[in-house]
């Protein structure tokens, strides 16, 4: 029975590569469970910086913000491209990289010198595969991006886009918009949009000035857009993941089913052919 | 608008989360020029802050803040810093 054994084998590592990928798909659906968590958390604090800067700003201010400096030509702009760490996440990595290379393309189909930031071991690889140079490529990002990981990704950018070394600068991620709806973004930070006022005006004393505050926000709401965007971004890979193993758990559920069948079926055949023999065997014997 | 001798709500947050959400009948935080302390009815106001301790209610809370601003209007105080710990 030797196709009996063969099948045997097999349904062994189907039962085997479903138990890992069953296991995968709950480690990423309680990860994508924290990461929402932040997402959610992280909301209050953008939304009250794009409140008070929306309420200050005015544009006779523009002038005078090197943040909010609108060059005339992009000459040079950075791209930030955000990645995951691992793999195994579907089509999430691959989607991401071909956002970057539109953005890349359309801003080098418009004269503009890109550079590249790239964060995650996937997009770091790819680049490297494909033999584009990279400006800085970080690996170091965790699954729990703190304010800090976003401050040291964008820092620098922002203190040459004021020495007017930079004209702009992008940031490519997925958009955390449900469990199920996770796009691929590329968003503008540099130069800064300042939010649009909603409702009437209040009529604030500001201490020290208007200046001075919008001086200390620009750059947290800048550092801010970045880390949401890695707070997004992580808590879509898991959702890519976990999509993508329950898939795989699925498919692996229906190609079991397939192979028992067939396993069965060379045993029963097997079996009856056995009986058919030792009757034949005895009615030789008899005659 | 509010009504005067009504309490402050008071939030700080941070980044990554609110620290802190709650009702308080005043506040000291540290002003980029010295404490500040806000009370029921206080006119609408941003300032923005300096290192030091931001005090709320009667030692309900405290946090040790640097950098960030705060937001009064109708009685709502919104402490908004990159850098805030409870103490």
């Amino acid at each position: 029975m030797a196709k009996g054994r063969e099948l045997k084998g097999r349904i062994k590592s189907v039962e085997n590569t479903r138990k890992i990928t069953r296991t995968m798909e709950m480690v990423a659906t309680s990860k994508m469970k924290r990461a929402q968590d932040r997402v959610v958390a992280a909301r209050p604090y953008a939304r009250a910086l794009a409140d008070v800067i929306a309420s200050l700003y005015n544009p006779s201010l523009a002038e005078r913000f090197p943040l909010l400096r609108q060059p005339a030509k992009e000459a040079r702009a950075a791209v930030i491209l955000l990645t995951s760490n691992r793999g195994l996440a579907g089509a999430f990595n691959a989607n991401l990289i071909k956002e970057a290379r539109a953005l890349i393309a359309k801003l080098e189909g418009a004269g503009t010198h890109v550079e590249l930031h790239v964060v995650g071991k996937k997009g770091v690889g790819y680049f490297r595969y494909v033999g584009r140079e990279v400006a800085v490529s970080r690996t170091d990002i965790s699954d729990r991006p703190t304010a800090e990981d976003a401050a040291s990704l964008v820092e620098s950018l922002m203190a040459r886009f004021i020495s007017a070394d930079l004209d702009s600068v992008y940031v490519v991620g997925s958009r955390f918009n449900s469990v199920l709806s996770t796009p691929p973004t590329a968003d503008r930070v540099l130069p800064v949009e300042p939010p649009a006022a909603k409702g009437a005006q209040k009529d604030y004393l500001l201490y020290p000035s208007a200046e001075a505050i919008l001086t200390e926000l620009l750059p947290s709401y800048v550092r801010n857009a970045v880390y949401r965007a890695l707070v997004e971004t992580v808590a879509a890979e898991q959702a890519a993941r976990r999509t993508a193993m329950k898939n795989a758990t699925d498919n692996a559920g229906d190609m079991l089913n397939l192979l028992r069948r067939t396993y069965n079926r060379a045993r029963q055949a097997q079996i009856t052919q056995e009986i058919a023999e030792i009757v034949g065997g005895a009615s030789a014997l008899q005659g | 608008m509010a009504t005067a001798g009504g309490a402050l709500k008071v939030s700080v947050i941070s980044p990554e989360a609110t620290l802190f959400e709650g009702s308080a009948e005043s506040i000291v935080a540290p002003a980029f020029d010295g404490e500040v302390g806000i009370l029921p009815s206080h006119a609408p106001m941003v300032t923005t802050l300096g290192a030091g301790v931001l005090r709320i209610g009667n030692g309900e809370a405290s946090f040790k803040v640097q950098g960030g601003f705060l937001q009064v209007v109708d009685d709502v105080v919104r402490v908004v810093t990159e850098h805030a710990a409870r103490l």
